[in-house]
């Protein structure tokens, strides 16, 4: 029971911020037909320009950032990261959706990826980072830990999975009641139409862009002291994200964060999950979900004559 | 005479044959290519010490790889990010064979590549239905669950050190890395003529296809599910091997080095290269890592190993903001401005005969209460009709009555609610597109275009495939003789088709330079190179200018003249009218009006529902 605890609040406490992710990945396929595929890493970017800021690359000690650096620190990194993900969409996705051309942006934003990883690695050299902590949760309970029904839990993992469902509140909130998420909505039901009663749709779709890694990132960030953190840990949250929109075929973004927790929660009990009286082990954690992903994928038979003429 | 000296007899007059075949075929670009081969034979193995021959064999391998990658991406259409998901199934599979050494280096190699063409096939099934922008994140998902894999079992990959694979022989000969170099040069070019033979044969035609216009690929009884899984099983199948060989030279089997970022170099390779050529890719291997290695050498130093990705992310975003079509076709388009006196292709072949097309039995089909639903909406409402044998019949009627649908009904691209269709009195019903053509029974879509990138010959040659007993993927590498013989029998066939239609003349001509009207009536020639016995045309007119209308009347009527039986919507009522003996009316789903143009024109019923108050007269 204790472990069973544990488990989900772990896995809510990563889901939330893939479902952040998801929300990004939705956003970004219902305004352009497209999927970024380097949506992790540009949230990844954004993370480690806040480290880099806030603590340099060298080793750091968690309670060793003031608050006020701390928050110069995050409007860089989401600076950063808000101006790649538009700049991304403006030179490396829009030419070839124009066009048409599944290969160019698919191949493109593969290469946005890489150079980011490259970039990040070559810069943070070191095989994992500590991420300073500017809010003081370690005071709390043992070391940062409280026991809940007799399960061990890190107090921060709340404090992420409340802000990440703040964040989705959010974002559902602007992109129902706000006048730019309704032009959003109006893109996404038909461009041409909202091109046609003056909705500026590039620059809209480039801020959308932009505000989809910038969203993900806040919720990154508030993650990232709880582990330590490495530079591949951006492309996992974009897979992580990618296969919990495709759960929910890029429903609601309200689905979307909903899928982001059950894939966070799956991923956290894969380890333990019993398959013919044998424990799959942690070793599980990244394959199962993908691996549930491609199957839905695959299940998805549209009639194909049908579909083409 | 005995069988052996038969045999030996036959065997010298195929040699001989396939010489003066090749010689036929001999361009300027084979001399090219075979110096290349004859060059990279000889001279890095004798520059000694001066050249790494191991880093070249790996290169190679990769090159193998990619050359497999561009079958899929190029001929197939297909944006795979996975292909060094395959590499890294048959690189493991074969590490894990030959652990111990108990196992020899030839069945690893072939264990690899069966398990990743198996691999292939299972994911291809999935993947190739799926629109375009789900095959990039399918394969893209792909690929990380390989990578994922491997890192998260150290079981199957042997962890951070990767499997340790021992030192092997193949047919006696000990693998050195020279060894290997020159049996990496072997495989690139078999794997290169076997990928050319593949993409010019009818596979790769039907492909290419699928891949300009999948609909009507499909409306000419294409399988093009099928045909996609193959292509990419094969081409998994080809990255396996090369897999389970670059193990054996690396003498590890390295998780790392089999992440997705291989999947991406080798489209990037792909792309660079050129997909639309078959050396393209091979090309882009080669480019990639020359400009790898002298990045290294000029800027970076021994560790600049680690900025591969930005330098692979970087040329892909040159020669896509370049337009994205690679090194080989800029040096072919670049070779015809410097020479623009050269042939463009063989020869134009010499005038023929008109030739007197063979006339072919029509048949009777026959529509007994069909009824096609849309939600409430009924498409068609309990429609028969039944077409004589080598008739030529219309079908009209206002936008939205129902031809179209009638049509995909008869054509089996979809199922009737209720009612049956009938051809030749046997009920064809329950039967799937590609059966009825082979049935006899093929349709032209309407505003169809064309296949863009295809020939005018290989239109036809596309829809004449399913008569072929022979044009299978392994015949059409291994060139039997009687592969080789029926396809030169197809192509004469298919010369006759376009000079029946009066399109000989572009017979190598890409349909996309020909003007809309030629396009129209080449996807007829591709509906005639399957020997229909009904055809089925759905608006060829529509887009046609006046004065090519004629032409049309003229075409319609002599395939009337052989005999096939025809069923023709449109909405050209003077095209109707000098060709079809018998008009069929549709309004809202329901058949009105059936007789004579003039009987039909006289129907209130008719003036009422389509032609207001005009009169046909």
């Amino acid at each position: 029971m204790s472990l069973a605890l544990q488990v989900v609040v772990t896995g809510l406490g990563a889901g939330g911020v893939y479902g952040l992710v998801a929300i990004g990945h939705t956003l970004i396929y219902r305004l352009t037909g497209i999927l970024h595929f380097a949506l992790g890493d540009l949230i990844g970017l954004g993370v480690f320009s806040t480290l880099l800021v806030a603590a340099g690359t060298g080793a750091v000690a968690q309670p060793s950032v003031g608050a006020s650096r701390f928050v110069v620190a995050l409007a860089v990194g989401l600076a950063v990261c808000a101006a790649a993900s538009a700049g991304s969409y403006v030179y490396a996705i829009q030419p070839y959706v124009t066009r048409g051309w599944t290969l160019g942006w698919a191949a493109a934003t593969v290469a946005v990826a890489f150079a980011i990883r490259t970039t990040l690695q070559a810069v943070f050299s070191r095989s994992a980072y500590v991420f300073p902590d500017p809010l003081p949760f370690r005071r709390i309970g043992r070391e940062g830990f409280v026991t809940v029904a007799g399960a061990s839990i890190q107090v921060r993992t709340f404090y992420v999975i409340a802000l990440s469902i703040a964040i989705a509140a959010l974002a559902t909130l602007t992109l129902e009641r706000t006048r730019f998420g309704r032009a959003l909505q109006a893109v996404a039901a038909d461009a041409e139409g909202a091109r046609i009663v003056g909705i500026p749709v590039e620059r809209y779709i480039a801020l959308a862009f932009a505000a989809a890694g910038a969203v993900a990132a806040i919720a990154a960030v508030a993650a990232a002291p709880s582990a330590p953190f490495d530079v591949g840990a951006g492309t996992l949250l974009g897979l992580k994200g990618l296969v919990a929109a495709l759960l929910v075929r890029f429903g609601s973004p309200i689905a979307a964060f909903a899928a982001g927790l059950f894939v966070g929660v799956l991923e956290s009990a894969a380890a333990g999950l019993v398959v013919y009286g044998h424990q799959l082990g942690p070793q599980w954690r990244d394959v199962v979900p993908l691996a549930l992903a491609l199957l839905l994928l695959f299940a998805r038979r549209p009639r194909f004559a049908e579909l083409v003429e | 005479m005995s069988a052996a000296p038969r045999a030996l007899s036959r065997t010298r007059a195929e040699v001989a044959a396939g010489a003066r075949e090749l010689a036929r075929a001999w361009r300027p670009s084979a001399t090219i290519v075979a110096a290349c081969i004859a060059a990279a034979a000889l001279v890095p193995p004798a520059l000694g010490s001066l050249v790494r021959l191991d880093a070249l064999a790996a290169t190679l391998y990769l090159g193998v790889a990619a050359l497999g990658l561009g079958l899929t991406v190029g001929r197939a259409g297909i944006p795979s990010l996975a292909q060094g998901a395959f590499m890294a199934i048959g690189a493991f599979v074969a590490a894990a064979i030959r652990d111990g050494d108990h196992a020899s280096v030839l069945v690893a190699a072939i264990a690899g590549a069966a398990a990743a063409g198996a691999a292939g096939a299972v994911s291809g099934a999935g993947i190739v239905r799926l629109r375009p922008v789900f095959v990039a994140v399918g394969t893209w998902i792909l690929s990380w669950l390989v990578a994922f894999a491997l890192l998260s079992f150290p079981s199957l990959s042997g962890g951070v050190e990767g499997r340790p694979v021992p030192q092997g022989e193949l047919a006696g000969i000990a693998l050195t890395p020279r060894a290997h170099y020159e049996l990496a040069l072997a495989l690139v070019v078999l794997v290169a003529g076997a990928v050319a033979l593949l993409g010019r044969g009818a596979f790769g035609i039907r492909l290419a296809a699928a891949r300009d216009h999948t609909g009507a690929a499909l409306a000419l009884g294409i399988r093009v599910v099928r045909l996609r899984v193959a292509a990419f099983a094969v081409s998994a199948a080809v990255a396996g091997l090369a897999g389970a060989l670059a193990v054996q030279l690396a003498r590890v089997a390295d998780p790392t080095a089999y992440g997705a970022f291989l999947s991406f170099q080798l489209l990037v390779a792909v792309l660079l290269g050129g997909a639309a050529a078959t050396l393209g890719p091979l090309a882009g291997v080669l480019a990639l890592s020359g400009i790898s290695l002298a990045a290294r050498v000029v800027l970076l130093g021994a560790s600049g190993e680690r900025w591969n990705p930005m330098l692979a992310a970087l040329l892909l975003v040159v020669v896509l903001s370049a337009g994205g079509a690679g090194i080989v076709p800029w040096a072919r388009a670049l070779d015809r401005r410097l020479r623009p006196g050269a042939p463009r292709s063989r020869a134009p072949r010499t005038p023929r005969a008109t030739p007197r097309p063979k006339p072919i039995d029509g048949v009777k089909l026959e529509a007994d209460a069909l009824t096609k639903r849309y939600g409430a909406l009924a498409a068609l409402d309990d429609v028969s009709f039944a077409l004589a044998a080598g008739s030529v019949n219309a079908l009209v009627g206002p936008n939205g009555s129902g031809k179209t649908t009638a049509l995909r009904l008869l054509a089996g691209t979809q199922r009737p609610d209720a009612g049956t269709v009938l051809l030749d009195g046997r009920d064809v019903t329950s039967l799937p597109t590609s059966a009825r053509v082979e049935l006899g029974v093929v349709r032209t879509l309407q505003a169809a275009g064309s296949f863009r990138e295809l020939t005018a010959l290989e239109h036809v040659l596309a829809g004449s495939a399913l008569r072929r007993g022979y044009a299978g993927p392994l015949r059409t590498v291994a060139r039997t003789p009687l592969a080789r013989t029926e396809e030169k029998e197809a192509t004469e066939r298919a010369l006759d088709v376009l000079a029946f239609l009066g399109l000989e003349a572009a017979a190598n001509v890409r349909a996309g330079e020909l003007s809309g009207f030629e396009q129209r009536l080449l996807m007829l020639a591709a509906a005639l190179g399957t020997e229909p016995r009904v055809l089925l045309l759905d608006e060829p007119a529509a887009g046609a200018a006046a004065t090519d209308l004629p032409r049309l009347a003229r075409i319609v009527e002599s395939i009337h003249e052989r005999g096939i039986t025809i069923l023709l919507v449109e909405h050209d009522l003077r095209l109707v009218r000098s060709v079809a003996a018998r008009v069929l009316v549709l309004d809202a789903g329901r058949l009105i009006a059936d007789g004579s143009p003039s009987e039909v024109s006289r129907e209130p019923a008719v003036r009422a529902a389509y032609l207001g108050r005009r009169s046909l007269a």
